[in-house]
């Protein structure tokens, strides 16, 4: 009989029954209750302390009142909200119930969906291709990134603004399904942009220059989002570090761009000679030398330099002479102020969540003071650090006529006010020497057939190490639609390593149609 | 007018109905809870449904008691006992507190048996010789908390005898049986009052100050607040019960004030409770921890609860004894706890009008004492748990787990179901009942 009890309640029926059960148990306390409350009662004798029955009956009834305030508006309190967030451990249980909501891709594809019947299981279609920007939702290792920012959308907990009226909310049952979160992540592009990695280290922001949604966010190697403890003990790979937004790296010669849009403002085009023994900018630094005298002394021969080169040609030719010379002649308070509009020594915010943000690290960007300091800075080495991220946003402000975009990672998340970097004409004119640095200068290997691709090739110098290898692009020429900034650690030459990723994820990037 | 209502003749027939009724809700109850736990294998088949056999026994044997003694009571009153024992065997059996072994039964039989003693010996005017053993009681409930302080553990701030026995329960019926010697005879003096504020005479009040100062202060030194406050809200609906003046109320109201700020001054263990009831959120993971986490448990049950036995209200710690109503409120909900707190105030209510019917002040007293002390910790622990008051770590009658808690609170209970039979002649129907 026991047996046949235990299984009639794990049958589907046993379900019902047992909701049947709680109405029924509910239903004869009340006839009870009133029963009770309605049954002879005995004579009233001397007294019957009234007042004593008064002020009990008030003092329960204030209290069931205060109770009822926790118990059915709790979560209009903002504190025990966030302790009910964070500490509920009944959070488990409540998804038996609450089927935690999935994360969908723009085309509304799965990138993170709950396994029914495992409260914490989650599937990632993506695997390590998309941990980073999603993170995980883990019962020991705790919610990251996107899935710790939507968590209340995810799990059932409704923002104050979405929720039902006040009456609706107390007297049905609590939702029984979470809401699903939409991000600007195309699952393809994200899966195709990872494995053009094969696990090295690196990173790939792609980006709309026009309003900044992030079609993929990429930082390899990955980890597996069911099981981070890996990632954390791995301290060779550091899987768990997103590079594309955590990871500060010199810019090297990605800087150039906006270098080159600030000297167009202000008026600044100077005709040089640009001399194969470099700049020395003061009278205690080692010379700054185009790339081409390291690769002409390899061989034994002497590089004769540039002469009479052009704002263009220098950054078609990625002269490092040319342009620690210009950013000298810009001077100090240019510099500084262009560092502060493109938010350089900021984070970026990429993702609006309902209980947080999702914000890149702040670059590192200190002021110059003395301009004979802006030597280094200007082609992006010295002290100045940034995050792929951080290039991705400058790189599309070129490629949106002078309006940096804030990055969106999120379908709904608001635009955001777009920064205004240099001028449409400034714009224009990097823009044009970006395609020239595809069809004749450092990054030839991006020439394709069908596709005018703009880009900037960097090779960032780090102590100790092999070079950091960047390629940041955008197409195509006319009317861009899509930035690809592609960043291999150690990878050496940035045309080498870097460039053939990004060109093929723009190649894929248009086969999708996201290149128009 | 309302005995009509009900067309059923006699008290023990309508118990019985309204025991039916409480019958048929704890089987609701239980089945789901049971079925968990055979689902679970937590507890042998046969054993499961043995709490459930124990009570509907138990409760029957004492209808067919209080028949045999001739009770002619307050039905309403065994039905809302009947009722809220019910409720406790069940939330006992969820929490798993019948899975160890045949002996964490035993209390139960043994509250149903302190229920038809305390019956048989009150009702009918039978328990007036009781008024004369109240030093007995004072001397008894004195030296149980002076052997506490001796013999026992401390374990969580508080003292507990071994075995986890707190016989500090038998303490409270012990000295409302001598409060109610004491003021029964002294019912003159402690009425007079001049212009609204009572004023007995110096004398008196001297006197039982200082009688009543002993187990205060042990209830100090055992670092049981919640018994200290107990205790003298108790002795301050006595003093009530029997001058009925409303002063005394006032007066109590002030003292209990002026009381409870001195302690959180002096006191680093009540300042503590204190500061969390205050604000919970400064220090959420730890002191904050217990609250927090029954307030969740409230949060989760909505107005109709999870049900019975699909909560998760093991996270609350000691959710066993002290906070079982979050758990309760877990599962039953909102409406389910109002039912429940209603449950109470109509035992409450009942027992305060048993007392009020009695032919002597002696058992007026006794009555308001009883009825008085169980209501007062209710209402402290339901407080507490919610967090409308700070919590004073005494546990909830009836329902709280704890084999002297439960014995304790049905032999009064039982008592005041024997004074709600006076012994008088069966009421005249013509009088207005109401």
């Amino acid at each position: 009989m026991h047996e046949a009890f235990a299984s009639l309640l794990n049958s589907a029926a046993g379900a019902v029954l047992i909701k049947i059960l709680k109405a029924v148990f509910l239903a004869v306390l009340s006839i009870g209750v009133v029963s009770m409350a309605v049954t002879a009662k005995p004579k009233r004798g001397t007294t019957s302390f009234t007042l004593l029955r008064i002020i009990f009956a008030v003092a329960f009834v204030a209290v069931l009142c205060y109770q009822a305030y926790w118990q059915l508006l709790g979560f209009s309190h903002p504190k025990f909200a966030r302790f009910l967030r964070r500490y509920n451990r009944r959070a488990n249980a409540a998804e038996i119930q609450v089927l935690r909501g999935p994360i969908l891709d723009r085309r509304g594809r799965v990138l993170a969906a709950p396994v029914r019947g495992d409260i914490w299981a989650r599937r990632y279609p993506l695997g390590d291709a998309a941990a980073h920007p999603l993170g995980y939702y883990h019962c020991k290792y705790g919610i990251t990134a996107v899935e710790r920012v939507e968590d209340p959308l995810l799990s059932g907990y409704l923002p104050e603004s979405d929720e039902p009226p006040l009456s609706k909310r107390i007297l049905t049952p609590r939702a029984k399904e979470g809401k699903e979160v939409e991000l600007n992540l195309d699952a393809r592009l994200q899966l195709f942009a990872y494995d053009q990695f094969q696990g090295r280290p690196g990173a790939a922001v792609v980006m709309n220059p026009r309003d900044g949604s992030l079609l993929a966010l990429v930082s390899s190697p990955g980890f597996d989002p069911r099981h981070p403890q890996s990632a954390f003990t791995n301290t060779v790979t550091k899987c768990a570090f997103n590079r594309a937004v955590q990871g500060l790296y010199p810019p090297g010669s990605t800087f150039k761009p906006l270098v080159a849009g600030m000297a167009f403002d202000a008026g600044i085009k100077p005709v040089m000679d640009c001399p194969g023994s470099g700049y020395t900018p003061g009278p205690h630094t080692a010379p700054i030398r185009d790339s081409e005298y390291y690769a002409y002394a390899r061989n034994g021969q002497v590089w004769p330099g540039w002469n009479n080169m052009n704002l263009k040609q220098a950054i078609v030719h990625s002269s490092n002479v040319y342009f620690a010379r210009l950013g000298v002649q810009c001077g100090t308070e240019r510099f500084n102020s262009m560092l502060a509009r493109a938010g350089l020594n900021a984070p970026v915010r990429y993702f609006a969540g309902s209980v947080g943000e999702l914000k890149s690290v702040a670059g590192n960007a200190p002021a110059v003071e003395k301009p004979l300091q802006l030597a280094q800075p200007a082609i992006g080495q010295g002290r100045i650090l940034v995050t792929p991220l951080h290039v991705a946003c400058y790189t599309a402000a070129v490629a949106a006529d002078g309006k940096m975009p804030t990055p969106r990672l999120g379908a709904f998340d608001p635009p955001g006010e777009p920064v205004r970097l240099f001028s449409a004409a400034a714009a224009a004119y990097v823009r044009s020497a970006m395609r020239e640095v595809v069809t004749s200068g450092t990054g030839k290997a991006a020439n394709l057939r069908g596709l005018a691709i703009c880009g900037k090739t960097g090779t960032a110098q780090v102590p100790g190490g092999k070079d950091h290898a960047w390629f940041t692009c955008f197409a195509p020429e006319k009317n861009p639609s899509l930035v690809v900034t592609v960043l291999v650690e150690h990878g050496g030459f940035g045309a080498k390593s870097a460039l053939p990723i990004a060109r093929d994820i723009m190649v894929e990037a248009q086969k999708l149609g996201y290149v128009k | 007018m309302s005995e009509k209502r009900l067309s059923v003749s006699s008290p023990v027939a309508a118990a019985a109905c309204l025991f039916a009724l409480d019958a048929l809700a704890v089987v609701a109850a239980l089945l789901p809870v049971v079925g968990a736990q055979i689902k679970s294998g937590t507890v042998p088949a046969l054993f499961s449904f043995l709490p459930l056999g124990v009570y509907l026994t138990g409760f029957l044997l004492s209808l067919g008691w209080l028949k045999l003694i001739g009770w002619r009571g307050d039905a309403g009153l065994f039905g809302s006992s009947a009722l809220l024992c019910g409720i406790g065997l069940v939330m006992q059996a969820r929490m798993g507190g019948f899975s160890m072994d045949w002996q964490q039964l035993l209390p139960l039989p043994a509250g149903i048996l302190a229920m038809m003693l305390g019956a048989a010996v009150t009702s009918g005017g039978r328990g007036a010789w009781m008024s004369k053993v109240g030093w007995l009681a004072y001397a008894g409930a004195v030296g149980l908390m002076a052997a506490m302080l001796a013999l026992g553990n401390r374990f969580r701030g508080g003292v507990f005898m071994p075995g986890n026995m707190n016989p500090s329960e038998l303490v409270k019926p012990l000295l409302v049986l001598f409060l109610a010697s004491y003021l029964s005879r002294r019912d003159r003096e402690f009425s007079s009052a001049t212009i609204g504020i009572p004023t007995p005479p110096l004398r008196d009040l001297l006197v039982l100050a200082g009688l009543w100062c002993v187990p205060t202060a042990l209830s100090i030194l055992l670092h049981d607040l919640g018994l200290m406050m107990l205790l003298n809200a108790t002795l301050l609906i006595m003093l009530f019960a029997v001058a009925r003046r409303t002063g005394y109320l006032a007066l109590g109201l002030l003292a209990a004030t002026a009381a409870g700020y001195a302690v959180q001054r002096f006191s680093a263990h009540a300042r503590a409770r204190f500061d969390v009831w205050l604000d919970p959120f400064t220090d959420p993971t730890g002191k904050g921890w217990q609250t927090l986490q029954a307030l969740s448990a409230m949060y989760s049950g909505g107005l109709w609860g999870a049900g019975l036995g699909s909560g998760e209200p093991h996270s609350i710690p000691i959710v066993t004894s002290d906070f079982i109503y979050a758990a309760l409120a877990e599962e039953i909900g909102l409406f389910g706890c109002a039912l429940l707190v209603l449950a109470y105030l109509i035992f409450f209510s009942r027992g305060f009008r048993a007392a009020g019917g009695s032919e002597t002040v002696y058992g007026r007293l006794l009555g308001a004492g009883l009825a008085g002390s169980i209501a007062v910790q209710a209402l402290l622990n339901i407080a507490g748990v919610v967090k409308a008051l700070p919590m004073t770590g005494i546990t909830l009658p009836f329902i709280s787990h704890g084999g002297s808690s439960m014995v304790t609170v049905m032999l009064m209970a039982g008592m005041l179901v024997g004074l709600s039979d006076t012994g008088r002649a069966a009421p005249e129907r013509k009088e207005a009942d109401e």
